[in-house]
């Protein structure tokens, strides 16, 4: 529809440009401009999407759809257009059975995975041979913030300092989850800078997660295959505390509250 | 008055509605564990209570071959269906005739008897099919269902009651119809009309009580046993919510479905007159359903903020955990419905010749509903193949990825929910130009309130959603939704107060719309009545393994959660059966009014 | 009728799209399955449950932790039992018969003085005899499986292989209460033994008594025989002021004969 009018393109063909500059422009703009592809299975349902929405606003008016589906109808009922007819009715099936091939075509990727990143946690967990509440469950040292704010900038530290001798080696040394090792690592240890991982949970949740790592996700959050530590066994509950300080007070984000502060 | 006054009406009536339902019930503002704590104190006082049994596989009947939970499951979904469609029904047919009377056109009383005697039929099948639910209860789950029966004694026995009070009702207002015409008369019409709706409202509470005692049980002692009173049991955390909830669903819905009917008689109608009228009524369903489907996702958000509310886990369950890729399915759903409804705003313009002055903007209109749409549809974890992993350098991707949490979302429902009213502003102006002097001051002010209402959408959606604390996340949807009804009233206020006197460039032809048009509305009834059976599956689906969520554990067979596909199959199949079923009650809707005289069939009476 | 049929294929494909999208459009996530009940089917008990029981037993009705606990110091804390039950068992002191962990544990339960730990005995006794009472007995009235439970419990929190096997035998499901009514104490120094009174109380009965509850050895000065009859039968009625509630078992009613109570209530009101 952003076609030019001058030209005078026929309904269909614009119908058809705007899909593929619309895709061209999803390709263009996450792949090449901002890095970041779009995933094939997301790139499927926003096109047909597009689609539907090309469609919506080439029919809603029936010149338009006349126009858009003018050509079609001649090159089915035209007499004149025999030739074009055969060979599109042979394109078409063809171009099918080999769509068809290529989607039963064994490859050699790996299966697709499915990973929940925030799995539901358990209302309780047994950390440390104790159990925890984990819906009630707190930080110990959060208080400090408010009450003792020095004391609080020397946990952070502490947590930091424990982070550097644990964590950054995936995690990276500014938390964006590029450490030395991550390379090596599928799948690649979270980016705590990213608004989607620490900012949508609460404490406890982290507290869960590092205390029992990889192996002690949920069935739901499968393949387990994560290679995080179960850090209950290295380090102690105070000091997974303070590295939760850390995380948070490093990337500026706040732990998701329930409570209006 | 004009139907355009009257629909005016309509929808100031619907928007004070649902500004009344956002009131908080009481007890809400105290929080859950103060109102526990309230209840365990009551349950002292109380001698004795109701204990949850706890039962085994062995405790539960079965019958070879069939499987319970997708027998009660489907008796359920469908007894619900034809419940909403014939609650529904009622509700504006009743506010077409207040409008019929006051305003004296006679094609409104007409247009309200049809869609009452559509939802007749479907009346005897609500009840058969609760009837169904009922048995299928009692041979499924006896326990589950003596317990509930224990605790609800009070009102089982009063719904039963009232359900004389609703059929003798809708069959005075049906039969009635044109026994009580003309003054005094009608005005009695109407007084029973409310007094089935107010019967058909009270039945869905009480019964809409039994299914969130099951969700939030109230009146539970700390042992387990249920202490309370009748009124603690009905009167759970998550009761007001799902009332509302269901509520303008059902209007919506109840509107999508006469839409369809309307649309196939608009196909098969032969006669230009015919095809006006119908064309007319699926219009005006339309627009019922449109009406009651903007206020919906503030009331579903509502109900999700209070399940979170009540059960931190139960809402993580709900909107995080297993239950996280259904949302996905209910984006597409409802992505579906806003573009079937624009759709069929857009077709309707070829009504007048004066539309074509704003044919060039849908595009943009549509360019914007589908933006917003891809970014509702976007989830918050993606499906990644192992090179897509590498290629984003984790599971996160960095400019879609905050797409995926709520305030995306929320600022992207809204921004469709702004550009749909757009789109019936412009439909509106259609077939009219303005008389009035100050138009252009009027267009410039509309064009400021639309900008202004999507930039303080925009701030408070990415400031509150992704640079402050996370309360905010949640309470930035408050003035968000607020902005977004403001705009819309505003500024069909000004539209109104703009198109006062305006003269027609060109005439109004009812029946000269597109044959699309009708499947758009198809459309929308089939997405509708699909989409309340997958959100009725998350609502039962989000106790997981318990009867009554904490109390009573469920022990049967079938008490694990099934995979979305498996739920949508059932959905599928069950929005199929409904289907036949609907297609059979307007058949029968049709047949009553034919009438043949085979020759020589009957013998000749002698004179 | 073409109408019609073109209408149903138009639902139809509808329902077909949605369908296929909820089962291939979107990844299938199979949930876990519902957790275990936790029952007290010894049978059908997996370890992990019966280390369960045992730690609510620990932390409730066994009232273990009103002792063993890091804030009281009334007992040793039992977070090293691998490391020190070895040693323990060819210390000199030693006067029992077990052999590795379990049947050490299980000793100590049943007959705590066989070994004492240095500055855990009884008062004036030269750490010979521990104040520990016999779980079996008293108040706390565990029966053998409980007493297993416990010991797992115990080994697991110590992340040691827990070695004790479920006991299959119904009677020794924790329900069961063989003993029959047992004969009045004759001296409120049995019963302030016997209930473990003194590991919380200071009574002036022994030399070194506990903290975790008030001091009552001038309680009649202060409170009223009413009182201190409910402070027994109902402990959380009344919490002096600088202790914690729930600290005290609540079923002493069910434990003391009446002339028991009344006997308590009487020494108690008379110490002044």
């Amino acid at each position: 529809m952003m076609a030019a009018r001058r030209f005078k393109i026929p309904r269909l063909a614009q119908a058809v440009l705007t899909v593929a500059l619309i895709y061209a422009a999803f390709r263009v703009v996450f792949d090449i401009i901002l890095g970041q592809p779009i995933p094939a299975s997301l790139m499927t349902m926003y096109m047909f999407f597009v689609v539907s929405g090309v469609f919506m606003v080439f029919t809603f008016t029936e010149e338009s759809t006349q126009e858009l589906v003018a050509p079609i109808r001649a090159l089915v009922e035209d007499p004149s257009k025999k030739l074009v007819r055969n060979i599109v009715f042979l394109i078409v099936p063809l171009a099918a059975a080999g769509l068809t091939y290529m989607k039963m075509l064994p490859d050699f990727a790996a299966p697709l995975e499915l990973r929940t990143i925030h799995p539901a946690p358990p209302s309780s967990a047994e950390l440390y041979g104790k159990r925890f509440d984990l819906l009630n469950l707190t930080n110990p040292f959060r208080k400090f913030e408010k009450a003792d704010p020095e004391k609080f900038q020397q946990l952070v530290a502490e947590g930091g300092a424990v982070y550097m001798a644990n964590c950054q080696y995936c995690h990276g040394d500014k938390l964006d989850g590029k450490g030395p090792y991550a390379a090596a690592l599928n799948p690649t240890p979270l980016n705590f800078q990213d608004v989607g991982t620490i900012a949508q949970l609460q404490e406890s949740f982290l507290f869960w997660r590092i205390a029992t790592g990889g192996p002690g996700l949920p069935k739901e959050a499968a393949p387990w295959i994560s290679s995080m530590p179960v850090w209950q066994q290295f380090l102690s509950e105070d000091e997974i505390w303070k590295v939760i300080l850390f995380l948070y007070d490093y990337t500026g984000h706040r732990p998701r509250s329930w409570e209006h502060e | 008055m004009t139907p355009r006054r009257a629909f005016r009406l309509l929808g100031t009536l619907l928007l004070l509605a649902f500004i009344f339902c956002l009131v908080p019930p009481d007890g809400t503002g105290t929080g859950s564990g103060a109102a526990l704590a309230q209840q365990s104190a009551d349950a002292q006082t109380a001698a004795t209570g109701i204990a949850a049994p706890k039962l085994t596989a062995e405790d539960y009947p079965t019958i070879a071959g069939v499987n319970a939970r997708v027998v009660v499951w489907l008796a359920a979904q469908l007894h619900l269906w034809f419940a909403a469609f014939v609650l529904a029904v009622p509700i504006f047919v009743f506010i077409i005739e207040a409008i019929g009377m006051w305003s004296r056109d006679r094609r409104y009383d007409d247009m309200a008897y049809e869609f009452i005697k559509i939802s007749i039929a479907a009346y005897s099948l609500t009840a058969v099919l609760g009837g169904l639910l009922v048995f299928s209860l009692i041979v499924f789950y006896p326990h589950l269902t003596q317990y509930l029966g224990a605790i609800f004694k009070e009102t089982m026995f009063y719904y039963a009651l009232l359900f004389f009070v609703e059929s003798a009702a809708l069959y005075l207002y049906y039969y009635g119809w044109h026994w009580l015409q003309g003054g005094f008369r009608k005005w009695v019409h109407l007084t029973i009309g409310l007094l089935l709706n107010a019967a058909g409202t009270t039945l869905m509470f009480l019964a809409n009580g039994w299914l969130t005692f099951m969700m939030s049980p109230a009146g539970i002692d700390p042992s387990g046993a249920f202490t309370g009173d009748v009124w603690t049991a009905l009167h759970n955390h998550l009761w007001n919510p799902i009332n509302i909830h269901r509520m303008v669903a059902n209007v919506a819905y109840g509107g999508s479905i006469v839409g369809a009917y309307a649309a196939f008689k608009f196909l098969s109608a032969s006669g230009a007159k015919e095809k006006a009228h119908y064309d007319w009524m699926g219009y005006t369903a339309n627009f019922i359903a449109i009406c009651a489907l903007l206020p919906l996702p503030f009331a579903g958000y509502y109900l999700a903020a209070e399940i979170y509310a009540y059960s931190q886990q139960m809402g993580i369950t709900l909107m995080g955990g297993i239950f996280a890729w259904l949302f996905i399915i209910q984006a597409v759903l409802i992505g579906t419905l806003f573009l079937s409804a624009n759709y069929y705003l857009w077709c309707g313009m070829a009504r007048s010749e004066g539309a074509a002055r704003y044919y060039p903007y849908i595009k943009y209109i549509a360019v914007v509903l589908i933006g917003a749409f891809l970014v509702w549809f976007t989830p918050h974890t993606l499906v990644l193949t192992n090179e897509e992993l590498k290629a984003l350098g984790g599971p996160y991707h960095k400019y879609l990825g905050p797409l995926g949490i709520m305030p995306a979302k929320n600022t992207a429902v809204n921004v469709m929910i702004l550009f749909t009213a757009l789109s019936f502003l412009l439909y509106r102006r259609a077939n009219r130009v303005v008389t009035v002097p100050w138009e252009k001051a009027g267009n410039a002010v509309q064009v400021a309130l639309f900008s202004a209402g999507i930039v303080n959408i925009f701030f408070l959606g990415i400031y509150h959603g992704y640079f402050t604390n996370t309360v905010y996340k949640v309470a930035s949807s408050i003035p968000q939704v607020i902005t977004t009804l403001v705009v819309i009233a505003v500024s069909i206020l000004i539209d109104a107060m703009m198109y006062r006197g305006a003269k027609e460039v060109a005439p109004l032809r009812w029946g000269r719309v597109p044959d699309r048009a009708q499947y758009a509305l198809f459309l929308l009834a089939v997405a509708f009545t699909w989409l309340m059976g997958l959100m009725g599956y998350i609502r039962s689906g989000i106790r997981q393994h318990w009867h009554v969520v904490g109390v009573f554990r469920d022990n049967s067979p079938d008490a694990f959660t099934p995979t979305l596909g498996y739920a949508a199959n059932v959905v599928s199949v069950g929005t199929m059966i409904f289907m036949a079923m609907v297609i059979f009650v307007f058949w029968l809707s049709q047949i009553s009014g034919v009438k043949r005289e085979p020759d020589g069939y009957w013998k000749e009476q002698r004179a | 009728m073409k109408i019609f049929a073109a209408v149903i294929l138009f639902s139809l494909a509808t329902i077909g799209f949605f369908t296929w999208f909820s089962n291939f459009g979107i990844p299938q996530v199979t949930p876990a399955p519902p957790p275990k009940e936790e029952v007290l089917d010894l049978g059908a008990m997996t370890m992990d449950q019966f280390a369960a029981l045992g730690e609510r037993i620990f932390n409730g009705r066994g009232t273990c932790k009103l002792c063993h606990n890091p804030v009281g110091g009334r007992a040793p804390l039992l977070d090293k039992i691998g490391e020190v039950v070895p040693t323990r068992l060819n210390a000199e002191n030693y006067k029992g018969k077990a052999s590795d962990v379990e049947s050490y544990l299980y000793e100590s339960m049943v007959d705590s003085s066989a070994y004492v730990v240095a500055g855990f005995g009884k008062a004036g006794t030269n750490d010979t005899v521990s104040p520990m009472p016999n779980v079996t007995g008293g108040s706390i009235k565990l029966s053998d499986a409980e007493i297993k439970s416990v010991i797992a419990y115990l080994q697991k929190s110590n992340g040691l292989e827990i070695t004790v096997e479920i006991p299959k035998d119904a009677e020794a499901a924790p329900e069961t209460d063989e003993a029959g009514p047992r004969e009045p104490f004759a001296t409120v120094e049995d019963m302030f033994t016997e209930f473990a009174c003194v590991g919380c109380h200071k009574l002036g009965v022994g030399e070194e008594e506990g903290d975790i509850g008030p001091d009552l050895r001038q309680i009649g000065t202060l409170r009223d025989r009413d009182y201190l009859r409910r402070s027994l039968l109902d402990p959380n009625a009344d919490i002096a002021k600088g202790f914690e509630p729930d600290a005290m078992p609540p079923d002493y009613g069910q434990q003391l004969y009446a002339v028991e109570l009344e006997m308590i209530v009487d020494h108690l009101a008379g110490l002044k």
